[in-house]
């Protein structure tokens, strides 16, 4: 069926003249949703303009493998690439949405794809954050709230309401010099009337980067009631402002009261990013296409927003009602939230639009608190060392001890700080989202399903294994199907399967092992985790060579990068005295595990400490107290980046770590214990 | 006038030293045995430490005619290269010290096969023999295992074993008492972690060899001179899992390249053909051999007999 997109008359005296863009009919089950679509268009395009839900984990470069969709019949459809699909897939009619444009009517059926269900135990629990400092509102806060009685005018004085309102702050508060933004002036007037000119005024005395002001007006708030004392009926006493850390995979919140410093509530969220791309650089290579940046920094935004508006019903409050926001993230994320092409961080040679981004106010950007509220986005160092690093290094406390510390924040890089109060360097390395499941064929997100820990039999090899559970089918006692392995049960299995020897130090399978569950899959060599019969989707869980290959570069990298730093100035990682590691994936890893595969270095376990989300600690400190906005700001400037792609270092580095442990089995003697 | 002391470099390691075939009292059949390694210094540098046995040339046979050699190669051998035994034979009498039988890649290639041309080819000399499969790894790990069993007890060098399939080749040593040839791509680390691979199988590393792959001059030699004196370097720095000889093998290399392999489309400048090859043998040889190369693996009479006159020359100090 071919349709034309307008009425032939146009065609025939518009300005198209000539041009006659066919479109087909795209079914698409199990939906029965139907879309039109012209030829050539992309199936994932035509699938989200059905308004159906699609993820493209890869950000649509066809490598993952993930968006497959079935064309029963391939008509109609013409497949740009097939590299991640076997004879087999194709014979079944597997087709890569990503990567296949429509020719004619077509009928795909959509698989159901991963979920993405929240699992995220730190969402709610507002855990106790203990301060470096002792909270003072009057001390340390640069927000603040002016319970103001302002003298009516009269035909006496007939001084304007803004000379008012200055007057009265000047004189009973010591503040001028106050400016403020045409919105608040808008409903200045009105405000003063209503509330019988008792107000109180939200002022922003100053940002980090002016540290001299001037202040500015926020909001008017009805009512004067003061600070101390007793309250007046019907009126509270809080000042609320937010910290936010836009991680690549999860965006985590932080509801605060000023007056108090406490945190009334925490909030998480998977990053609404993710479907368009689920790494770093997924989401550059998206942000490129049309309309790829607006729509990736709306994702972010509406992801902020439905955070601070689960604060915000939590705490009984309007989120406009939050009156500041500090945002850490990588710098890739702080480029999308704000809006900038973040296209040169991946391009040789790797600079950023801006590292130390300027205030700017929530409503340009979208952001659905009081619309004038400052968002603070705090500084990075390099492409790849972005705010949550130097953030976590004012989180994690590193610069203010004078041992000498490792820094680590895991995910689809491991960025990594070494130093202490005088110095830092710092790196990243590409280690590539295997941790996060991504990549492996049976990886998954550490979600309702994903197998989080292995343990293999010294003797039958034969594994046992434990998975997060699913609530409802945990409160009926029942055990929950393994659907995956998430990042923690990738590490444990890999020690494992090293330890009892399935694997070589070289990660190849020892087919010599009498056991069926090693095994040549279709994909090369194989362990099976779980068999079919008990899996949810009845197919056997394994871990291919493939995959082993994916975890060693991913560890290789890791450690390399640890390698490299120590070397770079002159020391022994032993001499390393505390290891910090940040990062929500860093507080599932197990230690023991983690050292037997060497990603992490063979230190005395009492040196490592599980930070969990550093970077949000950070947005915390620099929220509540500007001087750690500063201390980030001077830790991102003094902290030496090291651009690992300079030299054959980190290369060599990298090989002599593609090995379990490590080449030199030197550098692990507890693991040369334990194999004896 | 004061003497003029030479600073000399004092190193902690030593290469292992590593003996290639077997006589009747090891339980072999062997006329001689051959051992490399033992080095406390970098090659030929007797002022700084011990270079206790020289390095070792081994010639090139096939086990069938190779048609697809160098002209100037089949002319020099002539008939012998048509028998597997009469080549070894003509090889021992140019003087190698080793012989080095390849298998060259055939369908027909069997276990039995390879059994009746190693047994031919031990009858034929006393030299210690290093048998390499055509580099697939199925057909090596067929004819290999058989080849292990045939030469029982003679302390042959396997090869090639590589990572993908030095289980087999391994156990087939193991089990016959040989040694086996460690190939990997030009690396250090890779090097270094086939050798702890093979050793955690219970392979004495008296019975490894390194082979860290090398180039042709002009086609990647400088690389594989840097690789193999970074092994060195550790080996003597004391990096136990490098201190293994290193066999590379200059002579396929070398009659791979455009300058010795064809005298067609060519500079009259590069002058006569058979002169230029032998040329690039020898000049890829001895730069290997000042890298640290142990046992060096040739095809042309001649460039043996210049090779052995150079390490001959190095070594009397």
């Amino acid at each position: 069926m071919f349709l034309l997109t307008c009425p032939l008359s146009h065609l025939l005296t518009g300005s198209n003249k000539g041009v006659i863009i066919a479109t087909h009919t795209v079914h698409l089950e199990p939906s029965g949703k139907t879309a039109q679509a012209a030829t050539g268009a992309l199936l994932t395009d035509v699938i989200r303009e059905a308004g159906l839900d699609f993820n493209i984990p890869c950000g649509g470069q066809g490598r993952c493998g993930r968006c497959a969709v079935i064309a029963k019949d391939s008509a109609g459809i013409r497949r740009r690439s097939t590299v991640r699909l076997s004879q087999k897939d194709l014979s079944a009619g597997y087709a890569l949405a990503c990567q296949t444009v429509v020719e004619g009517d077509a009928r795909i059926t959509i698989p159901p794809q991963e979920k993405i269900e929240r699992r995220l135990t730190t969402d709610k629990t507002a855990g106790k954050v203990s301060l470096p400092f002792v909270y003072s509102y009057l001390d340390h806060q640069s927000l603040r709230l002016f319970p103001l009685t302002i003298e009516a005018p009269s035909l006496g004085d007939q001084t304007d309401d803004w000379s008012r309102l200055k007057r009265s702050l000047a004189a009973n508060h010591n503040v001028s010099n106050l400016v403020a933004d045409l919105p608040v002036l808008q409903k200045l007037g009105q405000s003063l009337r209503d509330n019988h000119w008792q107000v109180t005024a939200i002022v922003e005395m100053k940002t980090w980067d002016r540290p001299k002001g001037p202040p500015r007006l926020i909001a008017l708030q009805p009512g004067s009631s003061p600070l101390s004392g007793p309250l007046i009926e019907g009126q509270t006493r809080n000042l609320w402002a937010a910290a936010v850390d836009i991680g690549t995979t999860t965006v985590s919140l932080y509801l605060v009261n000023l007056l108090t410093g406490e945190i009334a509530t925490k909030a998480a969220e998977y990053n609404g990013q993710i479907r368009r791309g689920e790494d770093v650089i997924s989401r550059i290579i998206f942000a490129g296409k049309e309309n790829g940046l607006q729509d990736l920094q709306t994702l972010v935004v509406d992801t902020i927003n439905k955070l601070a508006e689960r604060a915000a019903r939590r705490a009984k409050i309007k989120p406009q009602e939050i009156y500041r926001m500090t945002v850490t993230g990588n710098s890739t994320m702080i480029h999308l939230l704000l809006g900038l092409p973040p296209s040169s961080i991946r391009l040789d040679p790797f600079v950023t639009t801006i590292n130390q981004p300027p205030p700017v106010r929530a409503g340009e950007l979208g952001i659905n608190i009081c619309a004038q509220a400052n968002i603070e986005c705090l500084p990075g160092v390099a492409s790849y060392v972005g705010a949550d690093i130097s953030a976590g290094v004012i989180g994690s406390q590193m610069c203010g001890s004078q041992a000498l510390t490792l820094f680590l924040d895991v995910g689809t890089n491991g960025e990594m700080v070494l130093g202490d109060c005088d110095w830092l360097i710092s790196c990243a390395c590409s280690a590539g989202p295997a941790f996060e499941g991504a990549g492996v064929q049976d990886g998954m997100r550490a979600t309702i399903g994903a197998i989080e820990e292995v343990w293999v039999n010294n003797d039958t090899f034969e594994p046992t294994y434990r998975v997060i559970p699913n609530p409802r089918l945990e409160a009926r006692d029942e055990a929950t199907p393994p659907r995956g392995i998430c990042g923690s049960g990738l590490i444990s299995l890999l020690a494992e399967m090293f330890i009892t020897g399935v694997i070589d130090k070289g990660g190849h399978l020892n087919f010599t092992l009498e056991s069926p569950r090693i095994r040549e899959g279709e994909h090369g060599p194989e362990y099976v985790v779980a068999w079919g019969a008990d899996t949810e989707e009845g197919r056997d869980i394994c871990i291919t060579k493939v995959d082993i290959d994916n975890l060693m570069r991913a560890k290789g990298a890791i450690y390399a990068g640890f390698a490299v730093l120590a070397e770079s100035i002159g020391i022994e990682l032993e001499m390393v005295e505390r290891f910090l590691i940040g990062g929500s994936f860093g507080q599932y890893i197990n230690v023991e595990k983690a050292v037997q595969i060497g990603l992490l270095p063979d230190l005395p376990w009492e040196r490592f400490d599980f930070l969990g989300n550093t970077s949000l600690r950070g947005a915390l400190l620099a929220l509540l107290n500007d001087t750690y906005h500063r201390q980030v700001a001077e830790a991102a400037s003094k902290m030496t980046y090291l651009e690992l792609s300079a030299d054959n270092t980190f290369y060599d580095a990298f090989t002599s770590a593609l090995f379990l442990p490590h080449t030199d089995i030197e550098k692990f003697p507890s693991v040369a214990k334990v194999l004896g | 006038m004061p003497a003029i002391q030479i600073p000399t470099q004092k190193w902690s390691g030593k290469v292992r030293e590593v003996t290639l075939g077997a006589t009747a009292a090891d339980g072999g059949t062997r006329a001689k045995t051959v051992t490399v390694g033992g080095a406390t210094t970098l090659p030929f540098l007797h002022f700084d430490g011990e270079t206790p046995h020289a390095p070792v040339v081994a010639i090139e046979i096939q086990d069938r005619y190779p048609e697809d050699w160098s002209p100037i190669l089949l002319e020099v051998w002539g008939d012998a290269a048509k028998d597997p035994a009469s080549w070894a034979k003509a090889a021992e009498e140019k003087g190698a010290d080793l012989i080095y039988l390849k298998f060259a890649l055939n369908d027909d290639l069997s276990g039995d096969y390879a059994r009746k041309i190693v047994r031919q080819v031990l009858d034929a000399t006393g030299l210690p023999l290093i048998v390499f499969g055509p580099g697939q790894v199925e057909q090596d790990n067929d004819i290999l295992v058989s080849v292990a069993e045939e030469g029982e007890g003679e302390r042959l060098v396997l090869g090639v074993c590589e990572e993908k399939n030095y289980r087999t080749i391994v156990a087939a040593a193991l089990a016959h008492g040989h040694l086996v040839d460690a190939r990997t791509a030009m690396d250090v680390n890779l090097g270094k972690q086939l050798n702890i691979l093979i050793s955690d199988m219970g392979l004495p590393l008296d019975r490894i060899v390194m082979d860290p792959t090398t180039g042709a001059l002009g086609y990647g030699m400088e690389y594989g001179y840097s690789v193999m004196e970074r092994l060195r370097l550790a080996a003597l720095q004391g990096d136990g899992m490098t201190q293994l000889p290193m066999l590379v093998t200059p002579g396929e290399e070398t009659w791979r390249a455009k300058e010795a392999r064809t005298d067609e489309g060519v500079p009259e400048s590069w002058g006569d053909w058979t002169e230029r090859a032998i040329n690039w043998e020898v000049l890829t040889t001895s730069t290997l051999l000042e890298s640290g190369a142990d046992i060096v693996v040739l095809r042309h009479p001649e460039s043996l007999k210049r090779v052995k006159g150079m390490i001959n020359a190095l070594m009397s100090h």
